[in-house]
């Protein structure tokens, strides 16, 4: 049931192991397809692994905060790793990073040698050193992916950004270049936090956020290319859960990855989560799990086609006995009240936003004509 | 201990231990396992001149740069030897002194005790001689251009983008009297950030004037001393020098402040390279950097290719020769630091 074919690679399912550290070398790779990965992608492969910064990592409960998360082995010592990654079988992805288009088609020639089974380019690292990810330029992005597909036969996917204004104009210029797909998206620019007493970033320096911060621009960016490119798309972006995989794919990725998770949660993380997607698709008499590709895009709409909407909240299923008044204190409009045990939503006052039906505990309230 | 003995200990044939040295791949993991296991206990290192008998092969390269004191050439040749180690390959390093006669004898020496292929740096090789050196069928590939040959597989890097990028920054700025310190070598180089600086003067609508153009010796000595001049010489001295070396840079700031003048209130200083003095100067170097770790990395890569491609297709010699050259294009970065007097923190931090 959740056996994928993404970009003509057969995989048993569709969770696929992000780049990062925990696919450092050939054998955290097997691990990771050892634990049900679908597939796995290296960590970033660079032209020279010398270290201006070494890599730092800070997290809190929902997220991480990472600088400098590259491969320390030259490509020369991929060839070993790749041949370790894949002696137990298994589709392994080289992610590689570099500044210029030759630098990357000279990389992934190399590793399509080595047995590579797609090359995913890494163009989209906030923590790398300028203030504009290369991944926000289309044009950049064009070149780029057009001097790598023209160098190998595998195919090419470009790992795409939040940072940059236009994520439809960058995949659409992927496309053109002759990228197979798009994963979406990388770790977004951010400061996870600051400690109050030493006056100090949870980081020296700006990072790139992953993990449930993300996930919300994650899925908008996964739908938005999906709408708009007519490209294969590989979501990322805090997924923790199967439900969460569901929704990447429901808003029109054809496959997921994870990475934060399994660098938080270890590399069980992989087996939980692909358990709970048989259980999910079985749940819901799926043949196939590509069924529920893009099923929720139906229900995303523009400005111009939403459609008249229901307008005012109603009260469901009186009397309340809930004891709390958080739909009176959220009404910005002043429409709730609550008298003894019933709730009261004047009809006039209530503009139909919708806010009360997602902060009720009890569910009583709900849009209606 | 000797191949034969390693042999022994392990239980195995001399080509099996032979397979493992040389093709690793072709022999089973357990039996590759147990022979790795008895080497690394015997500590037993294969004879290398031996084997370049063997495959026709001496495992070594040579590596000819402009010159050894010049730091930033030793950081290319950091990055040859790292990925020549890694292919178990010694390098010659040969220092030219900036002399084209010295680079002949050098590379003469070289294909006579022949080494497997050669890494010429900024070369300087007129056309007889890059001809010549074609005729001996040596695997030989440029980092920098060259002037009498661009069809070999090469390595550049783009210092017309990075000089112009110097000089908007410095136009940015808001210097009005920008003047150039061009280093002797390397020549190709100079000429594309020569052009590079010229381009976005024009095209900010500046005059360019020649006197402010000085062709100095790639030195300190040589910054300090065209520095000097410009100071003492000009009718209207610059507010701003764009230096085409670090070292120029350094010489320059050193005439500056000796003057009587404050970098980079009265005069702005830029260099170019990103020498790692740059940031421990005082004021820190405003610098365009080049990746020379990675040209020498990237140049070995190509060198290694070309020599693989030629022993493995012994019989095809025309067909490698036939395809296009393989170039690797890198690319400069511009660090803004202290020395050109520009606001703001933007530059810096990103």
């Amino acid at each position: 049931m959740l056996k994928t074919d993404f970009l003509g690679m057969k995989m048993p399912n569709p969770i696929i192991v992000a780049a990062g550290p925990w696919n450092r070398d050939g054998l955290g790779l097997k691990e990771s397809l050892q634990a049900g990965a679908g597939a796995v992608v290296t960590e970033s492969i660079v032209s020279d692994t010398t270290l201006d910064v070494r890599p730092y990592i800070s997290c809190d409960g929902k997220g991480a905060q990472n600088i400098r998360l590259y491969s320390d082995i030259q490509i020369e010592g991929w060839e070993r790793e790749l041949a370790i990654a894949k002696s137990g079988g298994g589709i392994v992805i080289a992610s590689i990073s570099a500044q210029t288009p030759s630098e990357l088609a000279y990389l992934a020639s190399k590793l399509e040698r080595f047995g590579a089974d797609a090359i995913e380019l890494s163009v989209s690292n906030p923590a790398a050193e300028s203030l504009e990810v290369v991944a926000s330029h289309a044009d950049t992005i064009f070149e780029m992916t057009k001097e790598v597909v023209s160098t190998v036969r595998i195919p090419v996917i470009v790992k795409l950004s939040q940072n940059t204004t236009n994520i439809s104009k960058v995949a659409m210029a992927a496309k053109a270049a002759g990228a197979a797909g798009v994963t979406a998206i990388n770790t977004v620019r951010g400061i996870l936090g600051v400690d109050l007493e030493t006056a100090t970033p949870s980081l020296s320096t700006y990072g790139g956020i992953s993990g449930e911060y993300i996930r919300p621009l994650g899925l908008a960016s996964v739908a938005a290319i999906a709408q708009t490119a007519d490209i294969p798309i590989c979501g990322v972006g805090g997924i923790r859960t199967a439900e969460n995989a569901v929704e990447y794919m429901m808003l029109g990725a054809s496959a997921v990855q994870l990475g934060t998770t399994v660098m938080l949660e270890g590399k069980e993380a992989i087996r939980k989560i692909v358990q709970e997607l048989e259980v999910w698709g079985q749940n819901h008499n799926l043949k196939n799990i590509s069924d529920i590709k893009g099923k929720a895009l139906e229900n995303l709409k523009s400005f111009d086609e939403m459609k008249f909407q229901p307008q005012v909240s109603r009260v469901n299923g009186t009397p309340c006995g809930e004891n709390c008044e958080l739909c009176m204190s959220a009404c910005m409009y002043r429409a709730i009240r609550k008298e003894k045990d019933t709730i009261k939503v004047n009809r006039s006052k209530c503009t139909g936003c919708g806010l009360c039906t997602f902060i009720c505990p009890a569910k009583k309230l709900k849009l209606s004509f | 201990m000797n191949i034969k003995q390693i042999a022994k200990a392990a239980g195995v044939s001399v080509a099996t231990v032979s397979r493992v040295l040389n093709h690793p791949e072709s022999v089973a993991e357990a039996t590759r396992e147990r022979i790795l296991k008895t080497i690394e206990e015997e500590e037993y290192t294969p004879n290398w001149f031996a084997r370049g008998l063997n495959f026709n092969r001496t495992k070594t390269i040579g590596l000819l740069i402009p010159y050894n004191l010049n730091s930033t050439y030793m950081e290319v040749a950091n990055g040859v030897e790292e990925v020549a180690r890694q292919k178990g390959y010694i390098t010659f390093i040969c220092s030219m002194e900036n002399d084209p006669q010295m680079e002949k004898e050098y590379i003469d020496q070289l294909i006579m005790r022949k080494v497997d292929g050669l890494i010429l740096l900024f070369s300087s090789m007129d056309e007889e001689y890059a001809q010549w050196i074609e005729t001996k069928k040596v695997p030989a590939i440029l980092i920098g251009e060259c002037k009498t040959r661009d069809n070999w597989d090469s390595v550049n890097v783009d210092c017309r983008a990075g000089a112009a990028e110097m000089t908007a920054h410095l136009v940015e700025c808001g210097h009005e009297n920008i003047a150039m310190l061009v280093g002797s070598d390397p020549e190709p180089e100079m000429d594309s950030m020569l052009q590079g600086y010229k381009n976005i003067l024009k095209a900010n609508g500046r005059r360019v004037d020649e006197k402010l153009i000085m062709n100095v010796e790639n030195s300190i000595e040589g910054g300090y001393i065209g520095m000097k001049k410009m100071i003492g010489k000009l009718p209207k001295r610059p507010d701003a020098v764009f230096a085409s070396s670090d070292e120029i840079a350094y010489g320059a700031i050193d005439a500056i402040k000796e003057t009587g003048l404050r970098v980079p209130e009265d005069i702005a200083v830029a260099g170019f390279g990103n020498d790692r003095m740059s940031a421990l100067m005082e004021p820190k170097v405003t610098t365009v950097e080049l990746p020379y770790r990675k040209m020498g990395i990237y140049g070995a890569r190509v060198l290694f290719d070309l020599i693989e491609e030629k022993h493995s297709s012994r019989k095809e010699d025309d067909n490698v020769e036939k395809r296009p050259p393989r170039k690797i294009e890198l690319q400069t970065k511009l660090r803004v630091r202290k020395s050109c007097g520009h606001q703001g923190r933007i530059g810096e931090m990103f």
